[in-house]
């Protein structure tokens, strides 16, 4: 990508000390926790400027031309890649809804196939913000409850007050103000307190240390269920696109959301589910897509994006013993 | 009394959600409020788009357990059961293009028109009344599209309606007010636990209030809904009424009874048009003045016929002449039928009758809505545009408007939208307002530059028919746009 590059080497971002080439090098020291020397001194993978960050935007969290349209925008294409894993897994009895609604069966097909086909499905989601994935995932027919946590009260305030703006939510969704490290840990056999989707949408490039934050994520996912994630890659493209094109030029993305830094390149995350025998033996192969922001049209999956700019990534965990 | 709500809540919806609904209902009673009546789409308006939307939303898989209600000031038991003897058509007929004729089928309801009274034509016959220029649409060799020849279907709206109807009924779960008025529309309330400030509440007749997560304005041109949003819908009227009226022909048709064809002549005052019905039936749509139409409704059968027979054969001067008489149009029409030439089988055949009380006119008008959508309203049909007849586009946009709603609600139950957010509806917007503001000019232009009866404009215009119908590609382009079995252009 560097040869592409619009941003010449020296006009690179001063607080960028990240190497220049996609070379895994220097971020693995931050990266890989078990290869970290110095453990962190906080029991919380979230950075308390974070939070504050976030706390400022809650006001304008749920207009849809305000700071968040563009999460707005991409929300419909969490829920396809997650029926993409889903559908994928061989363990999964889920049955897919299709949108080709070419030559509906008759209605009486359609009520016994609705009603057999509902899962009883349980969702995670951590880092919720103002509850954009969790409102949608406590809508779907096949969603029994939602359990969505995030430590900024400023925006989790936000969340529950617009949850009461449809009656449909509240017999499913659940906001709790919580790291998932301050969640009770959960004993390998309480599968039944597991969750089948859990999910980290724009999350892990906000987190101080990504690999302790998935090593305590995967107690939560269930056997046979999905750890679904996105984040965007760190690229010299994204750092054009995601920090200075959306923040400081189109003002898409609130100025200061983005610390490039932190950013998570797809094959270091696909690197965490395989980089040793026993993560291979607890989760799946990882599966991507990458998704490129065109303004005018929104969202649209890019294969091979993935490698540079905003990317989802799915992971499905195998075995029943824990990690 | 739960009991009996819970029974009533598992009519509409499936399983799952009849759980969260009883879930709702003990957490409601506890309180001493009344519990809203909460519907996920509310349609005002029982015409064809309120109704193909309701269908569409029942007949597919995804949007069936979506709890629905129509509001329809009609009768709507009178709608379904409408027949009428094979020698009497209603007098109001549409044009349904080939895609509209697909999209009923889709959801299962042209199946339930009266199939013996749906007429397609397979030619057009366009020509301009003050230079004759013309231009023929029928299908050369090898360039008719593969789904067929037909250009259109002639239908009358009430059979579309009952087809609908009979449709919804097969399919159930829809809770229809009939006979009942929109009085007010307000917004829901605010308590402890449930904000539905932003929610539209239907007040019907009879004191039921319905509160919608998504309210449907399929409530024609002066809709309520549209004002409840506070949409404004901009555009003129073109002082121009239309007669309609059901003809009887001396035959069924120059083609047969196979290849159907339409007319329609530009006049100065407005395109005449005929289109076939079955057998030697025909339906006029007449666009002229306020006071030619009040003339023409006020004439013996006798001399109504000689009119129309004139509009298709006379000259624009000799036509006029005869709008200024009071009565014996017959003998004025058949003296100077000898002095006039014209090519017969160019033209409708003779017409020799017209059915008893079925001259009638509406004002012509131009609207369109500022938008389709507000949080929690959208609009279908006339009550987001209202198009010039010339080119029968009208029900056909309603039809391609609630295509699209449809689908977009489908998009938003799948992926867990509100179904009444602007977010989820913003999709219907931009994909059919653009394609009804450019269809919405093109025929008000075309109305504007075939009323003008001498000027630059008529050498122009002239050629502009003589060159396309010399055109064969360009022809078969605008023929296949016709029914809407194109490439997409608009």
């Amino acid at each position: 990508m560097r040869s592409g590059a619009l941003i010449p080497a020296d006009d690179r971002p001063s607080k960028c000390s990240a190497p220049t080439t996609a070379s895994p090098s220097a971020t693995t020291q931050r990266w890989h926790s078990n290869h970290n020397s110095s453990s962190p001194s906080s029991s919380s993978s979230v950075n308390p400027d974070e939070i504050s960050h976030f706390n400022a935007l809650a006001a304008t969290w749920w207009d849809p031309h305000g700071s968040s349209r563009a999460l707005h925008l991409m929300n419909p294409l969490r829920h396809d890649f997650i029926q993409t894993c889903r559908s994928s897994s061989p363990t999964s009895s889920f049955t897919v809804l299709t949108e080709d609604s070419d030559l509906p069966p008759s209605p009486d097909a359609a009520n016994t196939s609705n009603t057999e086909n509902v899962q009883e499905l349980r969702y995670l989601d951590i880092g919720c913000g103002g509850g954009i994935f969790a409102e949608s995932a406590a809508r779907l027919p096949t969603t029994s409850s939602v359990l969505a946590i995030d430590p900024s009260p400023g925006v989790l305030a936000i969340a529950r007050s617009h949850a009461k703006k449809d009656p449909s939510l509240s017999p499913k969704l659940t906001y709790l103000s919580s790291t998932i490290e301050s969640l009770p840990t959960l004993k390998p056999e309480a599968v039944e307190k597991k969750f089948d989707v859990v999910s980290c949408f724009e999350v892990i490039e906000h987190v101080d240390h990504p690999a302790l934050f998935l090593d305590h994520v995967a107690q939560f996912v269930k056997p046979g269920g999905w750890l679904v994630m996105s984040t965007i890659a760190r690229t010299w493209t994204s750092w054009f696109t995601t920090n200075f094109m959306a923040e400081d030029v189109l003002g898409i993305v609130p100025k200061g959301t983005h610390d490039w830094n932190k950013y998570i390149n797809e094959y270091e995350l696909r690197g965490y589910f395989e980089e040793t025998e026993e993560k291979r033996r607890f989760w799946g192969r990882p599966r991507a897509m990458g998704v490129v922001y065109v303004p005018g049209l929104g969202w649209k999956e890019v294969p091979g994006s993935e490698k540079v700019g905003n990317y989802f990534l799915g992971v499905q965990r195998l075995a029943s013993e824990d990690a | 009394m739960e009991a009996v709500a819970r029974r009533k809540a598992a009519a509409y919806v499936c399983r799952s959600c009849t759980r969260q609904f009883q879930r709702q209902l003990r957490r409601n009673y506890s309180n001493s409020a009344p519990r809203p009546d909460i519907y996920d789409v509310v349609c005002v308006g029982g015409g064809p788009a309120g109704l193909s939307l309701l269908t569409a939303l029942r007949a597919n898989p995804v949007t069936s357990h979506l709890r629905v209600a129509l509001v329809e000031a009609q009768d709507l038991s009178k709608v379904k059961s409408w027949k009428l003897p094979p020698n009497k058509y209603s007098n109001r007929c549409s044009s349904l293009t080939p895609t509209s004729a697909f999209f009923l089928d889709q959801i299962g309801a042209w199946e339930h028109l009266d199939q013996t009274r749906v007429q397609p034509y397979h030619e057009m016959q366009v020509w301009d009344g003050v230079t004759d220029a013309r231009i023929e649409f029928d299908w050369a060799p090898g360039s008719a599209p593969v789904e067929g020849t037909t250009i259109a279907y002639m239908n009358e709206n009430l059979n579309l309606t009952s087809g609908l109807l009979k449709r919804l009924e097969e399919l159930g779960g829809v809770s229809v007010f009939e006979g009942a008025k929109v009085e007010n529309i307000t917004f829901g309330e605010e308590t402890e636990d449930l904000d539905l400030s932003q929610w539209p509440v239907v007040h019907i007749s009879g004191g039921k209030q319905l509160t919608a997560r998504l309210l449907v304005g399929a409530d024609g041109a002066n809709s309520p809904v549209r004002a409840f949003a506070g949409i404004d819908a901009k555009g003129w009227d073109y002082n121009r009424h239309g007669v309609v009226a059901t003809l009887e022909m001396e035959g069924e048709g120059w083609g047969g009874e196979h290849t159907k064809i339409a007319y329609q002549r530009f006049l100065p005052t407005g395109p005449v048009a005929m289109l076939p019905m079955p057998g030697n039936y025909s339906t006029l749509v007449w666009s002229t003045t306020a006071e030619n139409a009040s003339l023409l409704k006020s004439l013996s059968p006798k001399d109504f016929v000689a009119m129309v027979n004139a509009a298709f054969r006379l000259s624009p001067v000799d036509l006029a002449f005869m709008h200024t008489q009071g009565a014996d149009q017959d003998d004025e029409y058949s003296w100077r039928l000898q002095h006039t030439s014209f090519n017969p089988r160019a033209i409708p055949q003779t017409v020799v009758g017209v059915q008893e009380g079925t001259v009638a006119s509406f004002p012509l008008k131009m609207r369109h809505a500022d938008t389709y959508i507000g949080e929690r309203v959208a609009l279908v049909g006339d009550a987001a545009h209202t198009i010039h007849p010339l080119a029968g586009q009208g029900l056909n946009q309603g039809q391609g408007d609630v295509q699209s709603l449809a689908k977009t609600i489908e998009f938003a139950v799948t992926h867990g939208q509100d179904i009444g957010s602007i977010m989820s509806l913003e999709s219907y917007v931009s994909e059919r307002y653009t394609a009804n503001h450019v269809l919405l000019g093109v025929v008000d232009k075309l109305h504007k530059l075939y009323s003008a009866e001498s000027g630059p404009l008529v050498p122009l215009r002239s050629l502009g028919l003589n060159a396309v119908n010399a055109l064969g590609p360009l022809k078969s382009f605008f023929m296949k746009q016709a029914a809407g079995s194109g490439t997409k252009l608009f």
